[in-house]
């Protein structure tokens, strides 16, 4: 893939869907026995250049998911490279034990990817939304889960998962405008958070396009005399201990997901801080376990407070208590 | 020199006659353990005319790359899959008395183990088919010429998967999948008709685009016809199989409580004598 | 450099077509390129060439060479 300033421009204004298209196409190339799989999905997935380009290596199993999975698991027993994908909730819950049996239990390797998960979708309803993926997933025995911060890192994430012997899956956030985390290439490697910004006084833990969210309150928290570490735990499973450990420097620890509070990453990281001897207090922002009316993308975002603005009186609100 | 079809067809039988040995000796030393006894009697004809003669396997290398693949999609009747494995030579008999035991390759349902020729893990019914697609589908794509064949259930054709399956196959011209649906006429806690009746299963596989047969699923001489006389059918084919649950066996003959059940040394004494006298 | 040519380089470029491939009466989805991630490419190249945010509606509307320009006026663009 050509990364540049160029196409790193064109895939935030297209979007992590349209970009894993792009990036599915460009994989194509280099890898023989790839394969892709989707649900009457091709045109929402931005594979319909890759339909077109490669028929031979796609393959739509229809409004299916349970098939495709069982298909994709067949396909990976002969040594195909398989990627699957489809809406995040029917990715991973309509067809959560064909995961469970192909993928975390027979060790199928397969890449998944979940498409417009969290928010993005809310004028169609909670249907569509996904807040529940990560949860699910994490307590299935081997599964690697992934949630890239901007359209960049989901052409790395997909790169490296792909070339992965392990079961994966991607969640995929935000919508067309995808705001740039990354305006370069860097090394990413799955299982080992960023830290994008250093602090000492708090860390905000954080994955998906919400990275963006944090990185923007993090600016008020430091106009606000807020010494604040912002780090991007893009691999949720296997979660990076040794980042956590780190955290445990600042005095406050913040998860910050588009996901429900409970399951997801904030539960990831308390899981781990737990088990320390010292740790911090930690806030857990999110969706607080609720299916609420829809609306759009940005509606949806103010409405469970996950805006930057909201982050900042969240996290300011709970210091304060803390104190 | 190819020995005649009388000759494949008494291979065929004495394989199931061992196999039916095997599954009582597997049964006996789950002990306590309990073991999917009836359903795996139903399918031990068809499972022998596969390992016996249909299916293109090298007994000494279950992992040749362009074996007929075998997918056991109602896992529970494993008895049935491990017997034929013995039998084969993948499974030793040492092995074999390891069913169910704490720590063993053997479990209730199937377990991927490809040096023992257990090729998948199965036993959630429903998932089965779809594996099998995924897999006709590769052998097309790498131009192996394998065939794929899928036991599945009565009941299990309950799920829903097996009809997203059942739709797909067709549609992916896959004449290299085999579906045989054991139809022995109960699930798990009583008939189908007492539980989840599904009607016309002939009617129902040929009109989703499946070469369907209704056969005597205990009868090797029409199962060895069928498979030599569909080789050349351009369709995936489907085999509804008539069986009986608890098939070899008076005492578990059409006998729901041999679903899952201990096999007493007494009730394996039995079923042992009325097998020598057969 | 003329509006008109900038737009018309902004098509070549950003849909990656020759330049004999060309013509004014292209439209969305009749040729291979100007697919939905081609428009999306296109959008995002005559927003930064011409330094403008297009309304969802009219990045929705825009389905030809011809009818851009139409839709452009809007954004003073010519």
């Amino acid at each position: 893939m050509n990364i540049n300033e160029k196409n790193i421009k064109i895939w935030s204004t297209i979007g992590s869907r349209a970009t894993l298209g792009i990036a599915a196409l460009e994989l194509a190339k280099e890898i023989d026995n790839l394969m892709v799989l989707t649900c009457d999905v091709s045109t929402s997935a931005g594979l319909d250049r890759f339909r077109k380009t490669f028929p031979e290596k796609y393959l739509d199993l229809g409004i299916a998911e349970q098939n495709m999975i069982g298909v994709a698991a067949g396909l990976a027993s002969e040594n195909f490279n398989v990627i699957t994908t489809t809406f995040a909730p029917f990715q991973t819950m309509r067809c959560c034990e064909q995961i469970k049996v192909n993928l975390g239990y027979m060790g199928q390797k397969i890449c998944m990817v979940g498409i417009a998960s969290g928010l993005a979708l809310g004028t169609l309803g909670y249907t569509h939304c996904c807040i529940e993926d990560v949860g699910i997933l994490r307590s299935i025995p081997g599964m690697i889960i992934i949630s890239p911060a901007d359209s960049l890192e989901t052409v790395k994430a997909l790169e490296a998962a792909v070339k992965l012997k392990k079961p994966s899956y991607l969640r995929l956030t935000g919508s067309s405008n995808n705001p740039i985390v990354y305006n370069k290439d860097y090394e990413f490697e799955i299982g080992k958070s960023i830290t994008l910004k250093e602090g000492k006084d708090i860390t905000i833990f954080s994955s998906g396009t919400m990275v963006y969210q944090c990185l923007e309150a993090a600016k008020i928290l430091e106009s606000k005399k807020i010494s604040t570490k912002v780090v991007n735990m893009h691999t949720i499973k296997p979660i990076d201990k040794l980042a956590i450990e780190k955290a445990c420097d600042t005095s406050f620890i913040v998860s910050v997901e588009e996901h429900n509070v409970i399951g997801g990453l904030g539960s990831a990281i308390s899981e781990y801080k737990s088990s320390l001897k010292q740790s911090p207090r930690q806030l857990f922002l999110g969706i607080k376990d609720t299916y609420s009316k829809g609306g759009n993308y940005k509606f949806l975002k103010e409405k469970h407070r996950l805006t930057s603005e909201k982050i900042v009186e969240d996290i300011l609100l709970n210091i304060r208590q803390a104190k | 020199m190819p020995i005649s079809e009388l000759e494949q067809i008494k291979n065929i039988k004495n394989f199931a006659l061992q196999v039916r040995k095997n599954i009582l000796e597997m049964a006996v030393s789950a002990g306590s353990a309990s073991a999917h006894f009836g359903g795996a009697l139903s399918i031990v004809e068809i499972v022998s005319t596969l390992f016996a003669y249909q299916m293109k396997i090298d007994k000494k290398n279950p992992n040749w790359e362009k074996r007929d693949r075998f997918i056991l999609s109602k896992g529970h009747a494993c008895l049935a899959y491990y017997a034929a494995l013995c039998e084969v030579g993948y499974i030793s008999r040492e092995e074999l008395k390891t069913f169910e035991k704490n720590d063993t390759n053997l479990l209730g349902h199937p377990v991927i183990n490809r040096n023992l020729g257990i090729d998948f893990s199965n036993g959630s019914l429903g998932m089965g088919l779809s594996l099998g697609i995924g897999v006709a589908i590769s052998s097309k794509k790498k131009k192996k010429n394998f065939n794929v064949y899928v036991i599945i259930g009565d009941g299990e054709c309950n799920e829903g998967s097996i009809w997203e399956a059942a739709i797909a196959a067709p549609n992916f011209k896959l004449d290299n999948l085999y579906v045989i649906i054991d139809k022995n006429n109960f699930q798990q806690t009583g008939s189908n008709k007492e539980i989840m009746n599904v009607e016309n299963l002939k009617d129902k596989w040929s009109s989703f685009g499946w070469y369907t047969v209704e056969l005597d699923g205990h009868n090797i001489k029409g199962l060895h016809n069928f498979f030599k006389e569909s080789k050349n059918v351009k369709r995936p084919k489907a085999i509804i199989a008539n069986t009986v649950k608890g098939k070899g066996f008076s005492f578990s003959e059409n006998n729901n409580n041999w679903h899952h059940s201990i096999l007493s040394k007494s009730f394996h004494e039995k079923a042992l004598k009325e097998l020598m006298d057969k | 450099m003329s509006n008109k040519r900038k737009y018309q380089d902004i098509f070549i470029k950003s849909l990656s077509i020759n330049n004999n491939k060309f013509n004014e009466n292209i439209k969305y989805n009749e040729i291979p390129e100007w697919d939905s991630i081609g428009h999306m490419t296109l959008m995002s190249g005559l927003e930064e060439g011409f330094d403008i945010t297009m309304d969802t509606d009219d990045i929705v509307d825009f389905s030809s060479f011809k009818k851009g320009i139409e839709i452009l006026k809007k954004y003073k663009v010519f």
